[in-house]
């Protein structure tokens, strides 16, 4: 088989592979252009007879989508900023030694991520009430969940810093680097394709984020898009396509820009500097 | 030169000693900013007195939670607009503000006037403690076009449970994805919504779920869907999405409540009517479920007095929530307006008499717990891993323990 | 003074700052509300003091309460096999897939990067996209099936006592894949490719080449996937209350989402935090698990 015809061979199934994963995707935009009703038919439509664009007009006057999703900007930077500062450093410690010390460090930092937000937002709720944090709520939302990604964004840099070697660091303080400067110079830079897929991994999570926004942020202006979304649930009525159509308007520049930046950053690491 | 004015604005106030009223701003929270409380508060707000209303929507599955949160905080608001089951909660320990006296002063509120139910669900030990925001209830849609087609009469749709048992099978017809009837037997307070007016129907209630008879209401339910007369999914749906496979003609009833009547008129492309739920036997008992949410104010608001105006400007405005937002009126006495829409007029005369046989849920602080147990029993039976009556008398021993 | 700034620029005190700073501030927003958990695991708790400590003492009644619950063997049980089930198979599908995008061929990135739309949707709008797709009548998934000739009568995946919690397991695979596929992307790339070269020179076969140098160069990344799937997966908890709501009869529930009903439909938090008190214990084991997997990590 020339190399030519295996490249289009593997496209081809990759191109399937994807469409078949991609269904349920394609369902949400459907879902966001149909009829109240033909949401049930049976059998399925897979396309909208009547495509209701009036559902998208709907969540972009009524629903306010642009301040929701700006808010979830701000938590998700918010998030990413404070996952990253604090935990990349903490990574790099635990991938460069190797004794009791870290094992315990690195086994605390996995058991303090157990527990889901569900449950664990009702003694941070009542923390942060006694301390006057809720008068800030994005912030207090903030700090609250950057402690769940802050574990997941660990555990994952530490395997990042695992690639970087030794020696190279090592080199570089012999040059007369102090530690600080050595870990700026050649340890973030050589470890940065793993950092950078860790924090936008966190980015996505934060802007995704609903439990805590939701118990801890009572004014709906400062509320994130998956608030936003929740308000065509009501308890007898639920507007599906609104929610749909919601859901497709703040995942699609989202998801674009993921897609883009992935191949960036997965590419750029064989290209690295390890060679 | 803002600062000026603001500044002059301030003097002004404070010169003008204590004839301008303080303004107040007191918080609601709700499931819906399109409701009539939050559609009300902010005309209440607009009037010139004082009083400014902030909504704050929360997601009616968190409701509950976030504010048993914020009470627990002191953090909480000022009104709510509560889930009429969940109001005995908060109205047990203390955390409603008993309005029974101002209630009694009031020219605007005649708790007399309320229906029964709705009444009970905001009652707690004698003493009111809120004004409820509007009623629903669940009847029988029935799609005429099928009925016909099945060799039924569309005028007469089934009275008894054994009519409506025999009408789901004329009219299944897998053939063509049809199935007799739709409902909700979900895990949820739904699914309890959905059961207790059949338990009721049959002499039974929440403190006796395993009264004789009761059985029989879950023989119904379980003939409906081992003989594929409903769907299986039955169990893990909703009433809304249950509606929607009516509304696409492939159910031919639907238990609902009037929630569903405005998608119904846009979406179903066929003709259908409303009627009261069958009873168990010709001249049998009626019951049916009370549904929709009561408006409190908060025991630890600042603003107590404001707090009660709004309830009243609420109640002053209780003839327009059928017109407005196709919600029934919990008072009786109130006209409803024509809609323009004969079948919706229709239904609405069915839904108001259907009302009168509803039964609040409780009033019981525990009453999540007690439901959870009721759901436990009807969904083990309807999975065929417990017998009706075992099923039964375990929930009624269980709800025992809890009441007690 | 002196030495303790010298240490923090140039010795251990600089790795020991780091640690702490992460550390402590994990021990404030995450181990403080763990503690809350573990302590009113012990205690009766009104609904209305949540803002307190100080509930009554329980002792180990909540505890008794649950493991007599007739609920719990089953919970434990269907926890079980939804983990696992999950975590094996997000792991075997991403790093499938993982492998198969590592070919350099055209287009291949992109089309890598389509997968990660499902870690970019919110849960609720995935688990009611499932709830859709995996529906008896209307159910696109029968509708392919069927028209496929594979059953004959639609399968109610979600109401079925057999099916319901495979019904959430379908989804929560579809769901986690990608956060798989892209951890082990990263590290497949992070292989020199010299290694490959060489072996290939040794004579060493696909297979081969997969299990003495893919493998082994991929232990740290491994490890961390699989640890943290686990402790994902057991925190899943929208895929449930949109798909199942843990019915019917309880067929569906698991762990975090039994706590939760308890916790917050039947406002028993005592009996809520018991389970969540077991599922620390649980991530105990695993997080141990993977302390150890980490001594034979192959540093570059």
């Amino acid at each position: 088989m020339s190399g030519a015809v295996t490249n289009r061979v593997l496209l081809a199934v990759a191109l399937a592979l994807a469409a078949v994963y991609l269904f349920p995707l394609y369902w949400m935009y459907v879902t966001s252009l149909k009829t109240q009703s033909s949401i049930f038919a049976v059998p399925p439509e897979f396309l909208p007879g009547a495509p209701q664009w009036d559902n998208y007009a709907t969540i972009w006057e009524v629903a306010n989508i642009l301040r929701y999703i700006g808010n979830s900007l701000v938590i998700a930077s918010g998030v990413t900023l404070i996952t990253a500062l604090v935990g990349s450093g903490c990574a790099y410690v635990l991938a460069r030694y190797r004794n009791g010390w870290i094992d315990a460090a690195l086994f605390a930092v996995l058991m303090l991520q157990v527990l889901p937000p569900s449950l664990m937002v009702t003694p941070i709720f009542v923390g942060f009430a006694s301390v006057g944090l809720l008068e800030y709520p994005r912030f207090a939302t903030i700090l609250a969940f950057s402690a769940k990604t802050m574990p997941f964004f660990v555990i994952l840099c530490r395997a990042a810093f695992m690639t970087v070697p030794r020696e190279l660091e090592e080199a570089a303080l012999v040059d007369g680097n102090s530690r600080i400067g050595a870990f700026f110079m050649i340890v973030l830079p050589l470890a940065r394709n793993g950092l950078l897929i860790s924090a936008l991994l966190v980015f996505m999570n934060g802007f995704g984020e609903y439990v805590y926004s939701a118990s801890i942020i009572a004014d709906n202006r400062l509320q994130p898009a998956s608030i936003g979304m929740t308000n065509f649930l009501q308890p007898n009525v639920v507007n599906w396509n609104a929610i749909m159509a919601f859901a497709a308007t703040y995942v699609t520049p989202i998801l674009a820009a993921f897609v883009l930046l992935q191949r960036q950053i997965v590419n750029g690491l064989t290209a690295g500097a390890l060679k | 030169m803002k600062r000026l004015v603001y500044a002059s604005v301030l003097a002004l106030m404070t010169g003008a000693g204590g004839a301008v009223a303080q303004d107040v701003t007191l918080t609601l929270w709700t499931e819906s900013a399109t409701a009539p409380e939050s559609v009300f508060a902010q005309e209440f707000s607009a009037i010139d007195n004082g009083i400014t209303i902030e909504i704050r929507e929360i997601r009616f599955d968190d409701l509950v939670t976030d504010t048993l949160r914020a009470v627990a905080t002191g953090t909480n608001p000022d009104l709510i607009a509560i889930d009429n089951p969940d109001h005995a909660a908060f109205a047990s320990r203390g955390a409603f503000l008993d309005i029974t006296d101002q209630v009694a002063a009031s020219d605007v509120i005649d708790i007399d006037a309320v229906f029964e139910g709705p009444r009970a669900s905001l009652t707690w030990d004698g003493r009111i403690y809120g004004i409820p925001r509007a009623s629903n209830t669940i009847a029988l849609y029935y799609n005429r076009d099928l009925f016909a087609a099945a060799g039924l009469d569309p005028d007469s749709p089934p009275r008894t449970w054994d009519d409506l048992l025999e009408a789901a099978r004329a009219l299944t017809d897998p053939e063509n994805d049809v199935y007799g009837i739709a409902f909700s037997a979900r895990a949820s307070e739904e699914g309890t919504f959905q059961f207790l007016p059949w338990a009721q129907m049959a002499g039974g209630s929440f403190d006796n779920i395993n009264a004789e008879g009761v059985a029989d209401a879950l023989a119904l339910w379980k003939a409906f869907l081992d003989e594929g007369l409903a769907s299986p999914d039955t169990l893990t749906r909703g009433q809304w999405d249950s509606t929607g496979t009516f509304n696409g003609g492939n159910a031919a009833m639907v238990i609902s409540g009037p929630w569903e009547l405005g998608r119904m008129a846009s979406d179903a492309a066929f003709d259908w009517g409303v009627t009261l739920l069958p009873v168990r036997e010709e001249g049998g008992v009626r019951a049916s479920a009370l549904g929709d949410f009561n408006l409190a104010i908060f025991a630890n608001t600042d603003h107590p007095e404001e707090a009660f105006a709004f309830l009243e400007y609420y109640m002053s405005q209780v003839d327009r929530v059928w017109p407005e937002f196709t919600r029934l009126p919990s008072v009786a006495g109130v006209a409803l307006a024509p809609t323009g829409d004969a079948r919706i007029d229709a239904a609405a005369q069915v839904f108001t008499e259907q009302l009168s046989y509803a039964r609040n849920r409780g009033p019981h602080p525990d009453w999540p717990r007690i439901s959870q147990e009721i759901q436990t029993a009807f969904q083990s039976v309807l999975t065929g891993q417990a017998e009706a009556q075992e099923a039964l008398d375990e929930a009624a021993a269980r709800i025992d323990g809890i009441m007690n | 003074m002196t030495r303790i700034l010298r240490s923090l620029r140039d010795g251990i005190g600089f790795d020991v700052l780091l640690v702490i700073i992460a550390l402590s501030y994990l021990l404030v927003f995450a181990g403080l509300p763990l503690i809350y958990n573990v302590i009113i695991s012990f205690q009766t708790v009104d609904v209305f003091s949540l803002g307190t400590l100080w509930h009554p003492n329980a002792g180990f009644d909540n505890y008794r309460a649950i493991f007599d619950d007739p609920l719990a063997g089953r919970v434990l049980w269907q926890t079980i096999v939804f983990t696992l089930g999950s975590v094996a198979l997000q792991f075997t599908f991403g790093f499938a897939l993982a492998l198969f995008f590592h070919q350099n061929f055209t287009g291949a990135t992109w089309i890598r990067g389509l997968f990660l739309a499902a870690w970019v949707m919110p849960g609720l709008v995935v688990g009611v996209l499932w709830n859709w797709l995996l529906s008896g009548d209307f159910g696109v998934i029968n509708h392919l099936l069927e028209s496929l000739g594979l059953i004959e009568d639609p399968v109610f995946w979600r109401s079925n006592v057999e099916t319901s919690l495979y019904a959430v397991l379908i989804a929560n695979i579809w769901y986690g894949t990608p956060f798989n596929m892209i951890l082990l992307a990263v590290g497949l790339a992070a292989i020199p490719g010299d290694l490959y070269e060489a072996a290939e020179l040794d004579g060493a076969n696909a297979f081969q080449r997969f299990w003495t140098i893919t493998l082994p160069m991929m232990r740290a990344t491994i490890g961390a996937v699989l640890a943290l799937g686990i402790i994902f997966t057991l925190q899943q908890f929208d895929l449930f209350a949109a798909i199942t709501q843990g019915g019917p009869a309880g067929s569906s529930t698991v762990a975090q989402y039994w706590s939760w009903q308890l916790s917050f439909r039947e406002f028993d938090f005592g009996r809520g935090a018991v389970i969540s008190v077991l599922m620390i214990i649980v991530v105990l084991f695993v997080s141990l698990i993977y302390v150890r997997s980490t001594k034979a990590e192959t540093q570059l």
